[in-house]
């Protein structure tokens, strides 16, 4: 019997130990990612100098932003790139899509890399994306590049949308997100996944079974723009070669 | 190049054909199997928990659990267990594919689906509605014809926006060729230029599934994913 309780104990006292162990490890984990969040709040408080958004090679920025979907969509499509004052036509496609490299401020609100001068989103919509996107990349760069803190902007965009001088997503409103070269945030940097990308107005329940535990879908609801989007992970990149699918 | 790749997915993937029972099965002269007309009833049967648990696998537990699942009987889809998260899940047969589908006949095709609510309401009443006429004894002409004149006549809902549905079982059999099977997921929308999506293009990752061509104003558009729906790899092609 004493043979059972001692070895009762030591499996009690590992037991401890070990819960112990995940516990701390945990904490740490969750602190790590706090101060994570923290550094990057720190660190993009407010915007940088315009020059850190640009690419001075023009010729990259195009590569870039057509490097977003394969070659067959994008080879056609019109290409932008940011200068001083705004997105400029670099290149007029014929098929109706349209590749841009988003920047930071197209992030959500709360990103704490808001104003991370080093996040590159290329993105190649299709005609419907774009009629509905464009305008909003647009209307947020040039609040951006005029200045304004990301508070003012996100009211002036929330105006927008009340005013409707910003459209809704049409029927068949999506963009490719495939490039192996984009960079989300620097916790991440280009390790993010290749994805497509949906978009509704809200206010239409939009059950697709986002971030279920093994969806391939995530969902994000846009504030204050009135817009639903839905992420598809996909296996490849644009350039064909495999890409680590996000998984929930 | 990649048409080459896309055509037998693209038969693979919405899929379900029937074949034929014994007697009926034809074997061409290049060794494949045909299917000119509908088996015995029998061969598109397959046993109750079998069938539920197959439905539920087109997508990730979480999802699918909470699911309602139909089951296809002797006189059609019956509700096997009543879901409370909208979604809809069954295994649907050869008889859903497009009208042209070499495999619509074919009894071993199984395609376990779980349809989103907007789905479900306006997607799934095609799947009732042909499955009434299989089971009616129905052709393949007059099926396609009796849904066509089904919407027409509005027996048949609109489709809703934000209609989806899931395909992710590793237990699906799509067609007799390749693999038999591909993870993906599927999305309705109304008719659409395929190159609005960019699909069937080389390395795209988008797929148009003629499904509903020429019978409803439904195109659907296919995006395979890298996993099954018990998160193992899947092969993308």
């Amino acid at each position: 019997m004493k043979a059972v309780a001692d070895w009762r104990n030591k499996v009690n006292s590992h037991r401890f130990t070990t819960v112990a162990f995940l516990v701390l490890t945990f904490v740490m984990v969750l602190e790590a990612r706090e101060m994570s969040s923290q550094d990057a709040k720190t660190k993009y408080p407010h915007m940088a100098a315009v020059e850190e958004y640009l690419m001075a090679d023009r010729n990259a920025e195009i590569a870039l932003a057509r490097s977003a979907a394969p070659e067959s969509i994008s080879h056609d499509a019109t290409v932008l790139v940011l200068g001083q004052h705004g997105y400029e036509t670099a290149v007029e496609g014929r098929n109706g899509f349209v590749c841009v490299v988003d920047r930071s401020w197209m992030l959500p609100f709360d990103n704490p890399e808001f104003w991370n001068p080093k996040v590159r989103l290329p993105a190649c919509m299709n005609p419907p994306g774009a009629r509905f996107h464009l305008p909003l990349t647009f209307k947020a760069t040039g609040l951006a590049l005029s200045g304004v803190s990301n508070n003012e902007m996100l009211d002036r965009l929330k105006a927008a949308y009340n005013n409707k001088e910003l459209p809704l997503p049409e029927n068949g409103s999506m963009c490719y997100m495939m490039s192996k070269r984009q960079y989300f945030a620097d916790n991440v940097g280009n390790a993010g996944d290749s994805h497509l990308m949906f978009w509704f107005a809200q206010g239409e329940h939009m059950a697709w079974g986002a971030d279920s535990p093994d969806s391939p879908i995530d969902v994000h609801q846009y504030s204050p723009q009135p817009i639903t989007e839905f992420s598809i992970s996909v296996a490849k990149w644009s350039d064909g070669t495999v890409a680590r699918t996000n998984q929930h | 190049m990649n048409r080459h790749r896309v055509a037998p997915l693209a038969a693979l993937i919405f899929a379900l054909v029937l074949a034929f029972a014994t007697p009926r099965q034809v074997t061409g002269q290049d060794g494949k199997t045909s299917y000119p007309s509908m088996a015995s009833l029998e061969q598109y049967l397959m046993p109750r928990d079998a069938e539920i648990a197959m439905a539920r696998s087109a997508a990730p537990e979480s999802i699918s659990h909470d699911a309602t699942v139909l089951v296809l009987g002797r006189h059609g889809y019956e509700t096997a267990v009543e879901g409370k998260n909208g979604f809809v899940c069954a295994v649907e047969r050869g008889w859903m594919s497009p009208a042209d589908a070499p495999e619509f006949w074919n009894p071993k095709l199984r395609g376990p689906i779980c349809f989103n609510p907007p789905a479900a309401r306006s997607v799934l009443p095609t799947t009732y509605k042909r499955t009434e006429m299989v089971l009616a004894g129905k052709t393949k002409a007059e099926i396609i014809d009796g849904n066509k004149e089904a919407f027409e006549r509005g027996e048949l809902p609109a489709l809703e926006p934000g209609a989806m549905s899931y395909m992710m079982s590793k237990e699906a059999y799509l067609t007799d060729h390749g693999d038999h099977n591909l993870a993906h997921l599927m999305f309705y929308t109304p008719p659409l230029d395929g190159a609005v999506w960019g699909a069937d293009l080389p390395k795209s990752p988008v797929m148009l599934n003629p499904q509903f061509k020429g019978v409803q104003p439904i195109d659907v558009f296919v995006v395979p994913v890298g996993r099954w729906s018990d998160g193992t790899a899947a092969e993308v092609m």
